[in-house]
C-alpha cells in the first residue's frame, strides 16, 4: 500500500549519511574495513563496541579504522553518492556491508555481548531503507530490506526465557511482528510482479517471505522452499547456501536424504557450527543417538553466540 | 591530485603490438582529457642497479631492489580529481595494456 505512494525527498541530513555510506563502503577498502568503518562512522558505534562484535582487539580494530581514515584522505575517495551509471556497480557492496551488520546483530558473536544485538538489526535496517529512498526499482535493494524485515519480525520469538536460542520449528509465531511481515510480504510481491530475474538477496527474502506465511512449522510449503533454494545455489553455489539447501530438503523427503547432502559438505564446512549443529538435528531425528552427541558436542565447541550454544547443550543433554 | 599508476607484470616480455597499439589509443585518450602527466615503459629489472650512498661511499649493487616475480614494467602519472575517477582510468589502463594496474596517490 505505502510502495504506491511517491518516495519522500531525502532531507540534506539523509544526504550526508548516504554520502558517507559509499565513502565508507568503497570498493577500494577491504570488506571487513569497510563494515568496520561503516559501523563507526553510520552508525556511530564505539571502537570498543565493534572490537567486540568482531572478536578482535580493540586496538587492532582502532588501527583498522585510523588506517582506512587516512587511505580515504590520502587517496582522496570522494564524499559523495556514485552518479546513477556507477550506482549499480557500487551499492552491491553496500549491501554486503549492511547484511553482514544485520546478521552480527541477528546472531552476534560477541562473548560479552547480548545473543541478540537490536541496535545492529535496526541500524542495518535504517541504512538499507536510505539506500532503498535512492534506488527505489533497485531489485536487490528490496531484498535485502525484505529478507531483514522478514527476519528482524521473529526476533522476539527468538531468545527463550532462559536465554536461549529459540529455532524456527519451536518459535511462538503469536509473538512474530506482523506490521513487518506485512512490509516484507509486499516488498516480496511488488519483486514477484517485476517479472525481472531475482537476484540473491530476492530469492533469500522469498524463502522468508514463505516461512513467515505458515502459521505452524507443519503449514510450511517445504517443496517451495527448496525450489527456492535450488535457484539460489545457480546464483551462489556456496557450501552455506548447499548447508541451508540440505536442511529444507531434510523436511520434504526425510533426514536420511538430508544427511547424505549434508556430509557431502564436510570438506568445506567442519570449522562451521551450523554444519555440525545440522548433523546432530539429523542423526538425531534417524535415532543414531551416539552420533548426534558427538555433533552437539563439535557444534557446541564452534558457536560463537552463547544462546545458540545454550540451545545446543540442552538438545545434547536430552539424548 | 596525481596518482602513479604502476603496471605490474610476471613475465619477462614485452606487450605485442596489438597492446601497444591500445596503449597509444588510451595515452592520447589521457592527453585529451587532460589526464596525462607522463608515462613510460621500463626495462627489465635485471637491467636494474641499486646505489646506497647514504654513508657518503657510494655502494653499487648489480639487480633490482626486491627480488620477486612480479615486477613493474612501466608506469603513468596521472591527475584526476578522486580516487574514482582514477580508478576509472587504471581500469581502461589494465585492459589496454593487458597487465595488472597499482593505483597509488602522490603526497
Amino acid at each position: 500500500m505505502f510502495d504506491n505512494l511517491p518516495h519522500e525527498p531525502l532531507g540534506a541530513v539523509d544526504d550526508d549519511r548516504l554520502r558517507l555510506i559509499f565513502t565508507c563502503c568503497h570498493p577500494a577498502l577491504a570488506l571487513q574495513t569497510r563494515v568496520a568503518l561503516t559501523l563507526r562512522m553510520v552508525g556511530g558505534l564505539t571502537v570498543p563496541e565493534i572490537a567486540r562484535a568482531f572478536l578482535v582487539q580493540e586496538s587492532t580494530m582502532g588501527q583498522r579504522i585510523t588506517r582506512a581514515k587516512a587511505k580515504i584522505k590520502a587517496a582522496r575517495i570522494p564524499y559523495r553518492v556514485p552518479s546513477a551509471e556507477d550506482l549499480p556497480g557500487r551499492v552491491s557492496s553496500v549491501l554486503a556491508v549492511l547484511y553482514l551488520i544485520f546478521n552480527e546483530g541477528y546472531l552476534a558473536t560477541g562473548s560479552g555481548t547480548d545473543p541478540v544485538r537490536s541496535d545492529l538489526t535496526a541500524e542495518a535496517i535504517r541504512l538499507t531503507r536510505l539506500v532503498r529512498a535512492l534506488m527505489p526499482d533497485d531489485g536487490e535493494v528490496a531484498g535485502l530490506l525484505a529478507l531483514m524485515l522478514l527476519t528482524e519480525a521473529r526476533r522476539a520469538a527468538r531468545i527463550s526465557a532462559s536465554g536461549e536460542l529459540v529455532t524456527l520449528d519451536e518459535q511462538d509465531r503469536g509473538t512474530w511482528d506482523t506490521a513487518l511481515i506485512a512490509e516484507g510480504h509486499r516488498l516480496v510481491r511488488e519483486r514477484l510482479a517485476s517479472g525481472m530475474e531475482p537476484g540473491p538477496y530476492q530469492i533469500l527474502a522469498a524463502i522468508n517471505a514463505v516461512h513467515t506465511s505458515a502459521r505452524d512449522i507443519r503449514d510450511t510449503d517445504w517443496s517451495q522452499v527448496v525450489a527456492l533454494y535450488d535457484q539460489l545455489v545457480t546464483l551462489d553455489p556456496s557450501p552455506i547456501v548447499a548447508l541451508n539447501r540440505a536442511i529444507a530438503v531434510g523436511e520434504l523427503d526425510g533426514p536420511e536424504v538430508a544427511l547424505a547432502a549434508v556430509d557431502r559438505l564436510e570438506h568445506d564446512l567442519a570449522g562451521y557450527h551450523a554444519y555440525h549443529a545440522t548433523r546432530a538435528e539429523l542423526l538425531r531425528r534417524l535415532g543414531r543417538s551416539a552420533e548426534s552427541r558427538v555433533a552437539y558436542g563439535q557444534a557446541i565447541e564452534l558457536a560463537g553466540n552463547s544462546a545458540e550454544a545454550a540451545t545446543l547443550k540442552r538438545r545434547r543433554d536430552q539424548l | 591530485m596525481q596518482y602513479l599508476l604502476s603496471v605490474i607484470h610476471d613475465k619477462l616480455d614485452l606487450a605485442p603490438s596489438d597492446e601497444m597499439a591500445a596503449i597509444d589509443v588510451f595515452n592520447d585518450r589521457l592527453q585529451a582529457d587532460g589526464h596525462w602527466v607522463f608515462a613510460g615503459g621500463l626495462g627489465f629489472p635485471n637491467t636494474a642497479t641499486v646505489i646506497d650512498n647514504r654513508d657518503g661511499a657510494a655502494v653499487v649493487t648489480d639487480g633490482p631492489f626486491v627480488e620477486s616475480k612480479e615486477y613493474l614494467a612501466g608506469f603513468w602519472i596521472i591527475e584526476a580529481p578522486d580516487l574514482d575517477v582514477a580508478l576509472k582510468l587504471a581500469a581502461e589502463g589494465s585492459k589496454a595494456c593487458n597487465r595488472k594496474v597499482e593505483v597509488r596517490p602522490f603526497l
